[in-house]
C-alpha cells in the first residue's frame, strides 16, 4: 500500500520521531511505499489566513505550496499515519492546522451530482495513529482523547466507514523508563509490519 | 477575551462586538487579545518543548498574555469550531502559554499538577459551527471537553464554563444572526 506518515514534533531527537521512524522501517519492511510528511521539518504554518479561509468555499481552496504537497500526498494515500504527542488531550496546534487546510471541499470531501457530502478520500484503507502523552491511561480516560477522536472518528468521515483504524499509545511518558520507551518503539515497528 | 479568527469581515468579528458590549454593559474591565491581528505565533517550538518542565524559564515573548491571564478573573473565548475543536492559532495559544510557572507547576517528587490560575472563576467560550464543515456538525459540541475538564482545572476550585454556541451559520438568516448576536451580549452582559 501507499502509506503517507505525517510527523508532528518541533525536536527531531524526540520520542516522535523515534517512534516515526520505526513505523517508517516498519512498513517499508512489509513492502508498503512510504511518504513522509514531517509538518515542523517542512517549515508548515497552521494557522489559516485570510486568504485561505475567503479561499475555502472558492473554485480553489488551496493556497499555500505546502499544502498543495501535502494534498498530493494525502490523495495517492492509502492508509494515513499519524505520529505525534498529545498536548491538552489533544492534537498539537500544527497538527490541527495541517488538517484544517489539507482537508478541504474538493480534497476531504465532494459534493455529488445531488450536492449531497461525500468522503473525499476512500482510497484510505487504514488509519494509524501513535501518541505520547504525559498523562496516565486512566486520566486519559477521564479527560476525554480529543486527538484520536478527531483522526479515528472525524477523519474518518472523509475516508468512509470501512477504513480499518488502529491506535498505539503511549501513556506517563514523563515518567517513564529508557526500557519502557524503547519497548514501545520496537512495538510500533511490529505493527506495521503486521498490519 | 481572547479573539480567534483571520479575518475581519467574518460574522466571528461581529460576534467578537456583541460579546465586548455585553462585557462593557455589566461593567466588567476588559483585556481584549486579538490572536491574528498581534502576530501570534501558535508553533511551539523546539525550545519550548526544552523549556516544558524547566523552572525559571525566561518567557519574554509571551510576558503580555501571562500577565493577562494573571489579571484575568473572567476568561471569554471568541472563535469560530474547526475540526470538532478550536482553530490552531488558539490552539496553539493555549500550548504555549498555558505553560508551567503560569498555568500549573509540578512540585518535585509530585505526579500530578497543581493549577495557577486561581484567579480565574468563570470561562465562556462564544463560537460558531459552519454547515458546511460535516465534520464539525456531526462531532457535536467540538472542543469543548478541552475547556471544560483540561482548562478548567487549572482555574478557581469553584470555576464554572458557559458554553454559547451557534450552528449552521453558513446557511442562517440574517435574523438567527441577530439573535445570536443579541444572546451572546445579554449573556456576557451578566
Amino acid at each position: 500500500m501507499r502509506a503517507t506518515v505525517v510527523v508532528v514534533h518541533p525536536s527531531p531527537a524526540s520520542f516522535t520521531h523515534s517512534c516515526a521512524a520505526a513505523a517508517v522501517r516498519g512498513l517499508q519492511r512489509a513492502g508498503h511505499q512510504v511518504t513522509t510528511l514531517d509538518l515542523y521539518a517542512m517549515g508548515f504554518q497552521p494557522a489559516m489566513s485570510a486568504a485561505e479561509h475567503h479561499a475555502y468555499h472558492g473554485e480553489e481552496p488551496v493556497v499555500d505550496p505546502l499544502v498543495a504537497e501535502s494534498v498530493a500526498a494525502v490523495r495517492q494515500a492509502e492508509m494515513l499515519v499519524f505520529v505525534y504527542p498529545t498536548w491538552w488531550s489533544g492534537l498539537p496546534a500544527m497538527l490541527k492546522g495541517w488538517l484544517e487546510k489539507t482537508m478541504v471541499p474538493g480534497v476531504a470531501f465532494v459534493f455529488d451530482g445531488r450536492g449531497k457530502v461525500r468522503p473525499g478520500l476512500q482510497s484510505v484503507r487504514q488509519i494509524v495513529g501513535i501518541s505520547s502523552y504525559g498523562s496516565s491511561r486512566t486520566f486519559v480516560a477521564a479527560v476525554n482523547d480529543n486527538g484520536r477522536r478527531t483522526l479515528m472518528r472525524a477523519l474518518r468521515l472523509n475516508t468512509g466507514w470501512r477504513t480499518k483504524r488502529l491506535w498505539l499509545p503511549m501513556y506517563s511518558i514523563d515518567s517513564s523508563s529508557v526500557e519502557r520507551r524503547s519497548a514501545f518503539v520496537s512495538s510500533v515497528e511490529k505493527a506495521m509490519v503486521a498490519l | 477575551m481572547v479573539y480567534c479568527h483571520p479575518s475581519r469581515e467574518a460574522f466571528n468579528a461581529a460576534v467578537l462586538d456583541a460579546a465586548l458590549e455585553g462585557l462593557h454593559e455589566g461593567g466588567h474591565e476588559v483585556r481584549v487579545t486579538d490572536l491574528y491581528a498581534s502576530g501570534f505565533d501558535p508553533v511551539f517550538s523546539a525550545t519550548d518543548h526544552a523549556n516544558h518542565l524547566a523552572d525559571d524559564v525566561d518567557r519574554a515573548d509571551i510576558a503580555g498574555h501571562i500577565e493577562d491571564l494573571r489579571w484575568c478573573e473572567s476568561l471569554v473565548l471568541v472563535y469560530p469550531t474547526w475540526w470538532a475543536g478550536q482553530p490552531a492559532m488558539l490552539k496553539g495559544w493555549i500550548d504555549r502559554v498555558w505553560v508551567n510557572g503560569v498555568a500549573w507547576t509540578l512540585p518535585p517528587g509530585r505526579r500530578r499538577v497543581r493549577p495557577l490560575l486561581r484567579s480565574i472563576r468563570r470561562i465562556t467560550v462564544v463560537t460558531t459551527h459552519g454547515s458546511s464543515k460535516l465534520i464539525n456538525a456531526l462531532e457535536g459540541e467540538g472542543g469543548k471537553r478541552m475547556v471544560t475538564r483540561s482548562m478548567r482545572m487549572l482555574c478557581a476550585c469553584t470555576c464554572r464554563t458557559h458554553w454559547i454556541a451557534m450552528y449552521t451559520v453558513d446557511t442562517s438568516t440574517e435574523l438567527q444572526r441577530a439573535q445570536f448576536l443579541l444572546r451572546v451580549r445579554m449573556r456576557l452582559a451578566a
